[in-house]
């Protein structure tokens, strides 16, 4: 039997990875790799929490994340695809025209 | 067991962190492809075969094949410009928010974790007499079939509005490379 | 315990990987290394290589790929119902219509706008 806490400690840890690739790095595509690695890591989370409370709750709502998360990446990248024929480029630093 | 789940854990953690530091968008796409692959590895561990081949056949083999082909598509170089060592101040807000949320994250988990006992019918035992994958599906043929049906429209409504953004419209002159 | 029984698609797993870094090794350690310009050149059939290796593809391969990913999570949800389809027997197919014709539709939008179109 793994701890619950340790799983929810990988979770965690991924969790930061994803959040400090979100603010670190500047290419969209890498950006949003790193939403899915933190939709990744609710999932471990979740499938942590169903396997240590031994209910099947958990397990149900990981299907759910996976189809927000493919429809996610499907129209993301979409927007993408449309940004970059507009602008020609990908870095998170030149899409500045909605700044104040 | 517990060793395993240690290795697994600490190789999927480290093939996470490769997206922190390599310049080229497809080492990071193959580098998240290993680390969902290990998390795969990680479920079944946890008793859910279901959930892992899940994870295995779309988030390695759709979600980030996707990725992939965008990458292909929009021909991204690696990131040229010279690694800088000096940070930013929005770097070092971003790696102490990062750090925050992480620390904040454990704190949550560490307090809930600790009151948590078994409260659910789904022992590991049943788990493994039934299949994951026949208890997905009463479950999911049941209790949850208005979400399930919600998700078909989830789907319809990206697939559509996927294709609205991408498809090229009608150009009024050529400005796209050919293949 | 389920874990049990992937101790096999492990060791096939290990095999695999252990073939594919030790002949990758060998031909490190084993092998001379006599570089040239033209060696080094990628090979195309022979001929001097022009352009980079990297070219954009059309986005229309980007479609096929959306498609694709769609329709996999999908046959993720209908792989249950399989499983479980003599039990849940007309009630069952109910459920599944309803999905499957709300994502047709989306199919069939697609099919409409043209996006299945390779020209």
């Amino acid at each position: 039997m793994i701890p619950v806490s340790h799983i929810l400690g990988l979770s965690a840890i991924l969790f930061a990875i994803g959040v400090g690739g979100v603010m670190i790095r500047r290419n969209a595509i890498v950006v949003f790799m790193c939403v899915e690695l933190m939709l990744n890591a609710v999932n471990v989370a979740f499938v942590g929490f169903a396997y240590g409370m031994q209910s099947m709750v958990g397990v149900m709502f990981v299907f759910f994340v996976l189809v927000v998360a493919a429809a996610e990446a499907v129209v993301g990248l979409a927007i993408m695809l449309a940004i970059f024929r507009s602008r020609e480029s990908l870095d998170l630093e030149e899409f500045n025209l909605l700044r104040w | 067991m517990l060793i395993a789940f240690y290795i697994v854990a600490a190789l999927a953690v480290a093939s996470a962190f490769n997206i922190l530091i390599l310049r080229s968008p497809v080492y990071c796409a193959l580098s998240l492809v290993g680390c969902f692959f290990l998390l795969g590895i990680i479920f079944i561990l946890l008793n859910n075969e279901f959930v892992a081949v899940v994870q295995v056949l779309i988030y390695a083999g759709a979600i980030m094949v996707l990725f992939l082909f965008v990458i292909m598509l929009l021909n991204l170089r690696p990131d040229s410009s010279p690694r800088s060592l000096k940070f930013g101040i929005a770097k070092i807000l971003g790696i102490g928010l990062t750090v925050g949320i992480l620390a904040q994250l454990i704190g949550v988990f560490g307090s809930s974790a600790a009151k948590l006992g078994p409260m659910g019918e789904y022992s590991a035992q049943r788990v493994t007499e039934e299949g994951s994958l026949e208890i997905v599906a009463e479950l999911m043929l049941t209790e949850y079939v208005l979400p399930f049906e919600i998700i078909s429209i989830l789907l319809m409504v990206s697939i559509m509005g996927a294709v609205v953004l991408a498809k090229k419209r009608p150009p009024p002159e050529e400005e796209e490379s050919q293949p | 315990m389920v874990a049990e029984q992937y101790i096999p698609v492990l060791m096939l797993l290990g095999v695999a990987l252990g073939f594919g870094a030790l002949f990758t090794l060998l031909g490190i350690l084993l092998g001379p290394k006599r570089d040239t310009a033209v060696k080094k050149m990628p090979f195309e059939s022979g001929l001097p290589s022009t352009g980079s290796g990297f070219k954009r593809y059309s986005v229309r391969f980007y479609m096929v790929a959306l498609a694709f990913l769609i329709f996999d999570v999908e046959i993720i949800f209908f792989y249950p119902w399989a499983v479980k389809f003599r039990e849940f027997g007309l009630y069952g197919f109910v459920v599944m219509s309803i999905f499957f014709v709300i994502l047709v539709l989306g199919l069939v939008y697609d099919w409409r706008k043209g996006a299945l179109e390779w020209d």
